[in-house]
């Protein structure tokens, strides 16, 4: 008799604790292909999106399989990473686009309304955006480690380096940068993921998150981080007063992508409860998935609609 | 054991370790006292059977089954003790008072002072063969035995080999690199150094980090003193009277030709500290089965938990099955 030790395969793909019930792919205005996944049937339907492109949906593998035993589930790999295409012109990674394709996701997997869970920029900010548009396809938006930009400065050490010099040395937070992408990538990986999922016992997180990266591609990264930007912050603040549906904000004292005072402004601009977690860092879903998990099953049963 | 002198438990939270919030608390604990040294057990559940989980060698203590008790005790009545020597139990001052029937004579007493009758026991690594005894010596009170990472002397020995640690223990050696840690006089030197190096041994597979914080923790919950005397003393010596199928055949043999009880094996393939052969020699002689844990380390309780506590509830269903 013979036990597979779970979770220790080279594959790291297998061995999954919840498969999708159906797996599709959604076509982008552009063309751009995007994989999605459903699992659960529940009611309402939650929508993970994709920091995109450094990672791909299975950030969210620590949510999946709790929360489609109560909810329906979609995930999706953001262009440029995952099984979806990879354009690698910058108009590709246009915030429009990004903000696009969520939707394009929704309508292919037959989901008219659904929560929306994000974590950074790309999962928060254009959950936001979203909402502000398309309030009829919003039930309610988790945001994890808020990524809105300018709401608050960034770290000084994001804004230290350039992202387009050569620079003497590729070490710390400049190897945020064009060229240190280009000769190595999975080093870069596994500083920032390193430098981001910061709390102690966190070797299979950033193991993880950094072969999440290099299963990317640094050709989109490059496209990505040259797409047009095109909010000051007046517009940005005003953008996340519009929002009118339910909001829960989850953000750590130790985040050190995303300052804790990003969270703090966009919950008073929208006036949404903050829950501040002491010690956590940016990478809440991961490290602490049960918190993470009953914060967002508790903020689904809260909304009126879902009320029974 | 009269003249037995008694160092007290020290009190938690330690200098060196603060007591961690608990996924299930006891629903009851106290202590028995034999021979002045008093050991402190600890109740959970009231489900059936009684799940009676071991202690190990002294450098743990009861809260090494801390990712079985809160399953188990859904299920099943769960009964721990910290042995002798570490946790809130007594540290005896001499060699003697860690005999592996000291252990044994602790369970007994700690099964009475639950008021149970009878229970599966598991053990981990020396834990198991205070479990073989256990299963031994007091056929009555055990339903069912399941071994992980055993450490029990199965391999032969040299015929006139002295009782005891040999020399490289006791004689100081040139340097520390390695398993030269294991030595009295460098346990004394850098205990932190050797619980450092031995707690990376057990929780050797990846991503162990918080497994190798607690482990420290617990070594440094007692003394390189107590694990020093401990280390002199008798562990599965069978009795004179028994008889052995060869004069060097390994310790552990004859008592695990003895037992009656069900047995299952489970031992990790990359196993650090006890080869994997040893679990195959223990396994065959006994005739029970071996679950081999691909990849696994010395401690499948602390790295695969979720496979060490199925496969106790699955052994337990075998034991209904067949009563």
């Amino acid at each position: 008799m013979t036990a597979d030790a779970p979770s220790r395969a080279l594959d790291r793909d297998s061995g999954r604790a919840r498969s999708p019930d159906r797996s599709g792919v959604a076509t982008a205005a552009d063309g751009a292909r995007l994989a999605f996944d459903v699992y659960g049937a529940g009611d309402p339907t939650i929508v993970f999106l994709p920091s995109t492109p450094i990672v791909h949906s299975r950030q969210w593998k620590a949510q999946v399989p709790y929360l489609s035993r109560h909810y329906r589930v979609v995930t999706f790999d953001g262009r440029g990473n995952g099984r979806s295409d990879r354009p690698i012109e910058p108009a590709a990674y246009a915030d429009d686009v990004i903000v696009n394709d969520v939707e394009t996701v929704m309508v292919a997997s037959d989901t008219g309304r659904a929560v929306l869970v994000g974590l950074c920029a790309d999962g928060v900010w254009r959950a936001i955006r979203l909402a502000a548009e398309k309030p009829e396809r919003v039930a309610g938006i988790v945001a994890f480690a808020v990524g809105v930009p300018r709401l608050a400065p960034p770290h000084p050490y994001r804004v230290e380096h350039s992202f387009e010099e050569e620079l003497p040395v590729y070490q710390g937070w400049a190897t945020v940068n064009r060229h240190s992408w280009q000769r190595d990538y999975p080093g870069f990986a596994r500083f920032f993921f390193g430098a981001i999922t910061s709390e102690p016992h966190s070797t299979k997180a950033i193991e993880d998150a950094v072969g999440w990266a290099v299963d990317g591609s640094v050709d989109a990264m490059l496209a990505e981080a040259e797409a047009d930007f095109p909010f000051q912050r007046e517009e940005i603040e005003s953008i996340c007063r519009s929002v009118t549906c339910p909001l829960l904000i989850v953000h750590g004292t130790e985040d050190h992508c995303q300052p804790v005072a990003r969270a703090h402004r966009l919950a008073e601009l929208t006036g949404a409860p903050l829950v501040v977690v002491e010690g956590a860092d940016h990478m809440i879903p991961g490290r602490h998935p049960v918190l993470a998990n009953l914060l967002i099953r508790d903020f689904v049963r809260s909304l009126p609609e879902t009320r029974p | 054991m009269s003249g037995l002198t008694v160092a007290p438990a020290r009190r938690w939270p330690s200098a060196t370790t603060r007591e961690q919030s608990r996924a299930r608390y006891p629903d009851a604990t106290g202590f028995i006292e034999r021979d002045g040294v008093r050991v402190f057990w600890e109740r959970y559940g009231d489900g059936s059977p009684t799940i009676l989980l071991m202690p190990t060698w002294s450098v743990f203590h009861s809260r090494h089954w801390k990712l079985q008790i809160p399953y188990l005790a859904r299920h099943y009545r769960v009964v721990t003790f910290d042995g002798r020597g570490n946790g809130h139990s007594d540290r005896p001052r001499t060699s003697a008072g860690y005999a592996d029937t000291e252990f044994v004579a602790d369970a007994i007493a700690v099964l009475d002072a639950t008021a149970t009758d009878r229970a599966v026991v598991a053990g981990l690594s020396m834990g198991g063969g205070y479990g073989l005894r256990l299963a031994v010596d007091h056929p009555s009170r055990v339903l069912g035995l399941v071994l992980f990472g055993a450490s029990i002397p199965v391999g032969d020995r040299a015929p006139d080999a002295p009782a005891g640690p040999d020399a490289s223990f006791a004689v100081p050696q040139p340097d520390d690199e390695g398993w030269r840690k294991y030595n009295a006089e460098y346990w004394r030197r850098d205990w932190p150094g050797f619980a450092a190096f031995f707690v990376a041994q057990i929780f050797s597979e990846p991503h162990s980090t918080k497994l190798i914080e607690d482990g420290i923790g617990w070594f440094l919950d007692t003394d390189p003193e107590t694990i020093v005397t401990a280390e002199y003393a008798p562990f599965l010596r069978p009795p004179a009277e028994w008889e052995r199928s060869s004069p060097t055949e390994g310790d552990a043999l004859p008592f695990l030709r003895r037992v009656a009880c069900p047995v299952l094996v489970v031992h990790g393939t990359e196993d650090q500290i006890v080869g994997i052969r040893d679990a195959r020699r223990a396994a065959e002689t006994l005739g029970a089965p071996l679950v081999e844990v691909a990849g696994g380390g010395h401690a499948p309780i602390g790295r695969d938990p979720v496979l060490a506590n199925l496969l106790i509830r699955d052994f337990v269903l075998g034991l209904e099955t067949m009563s």
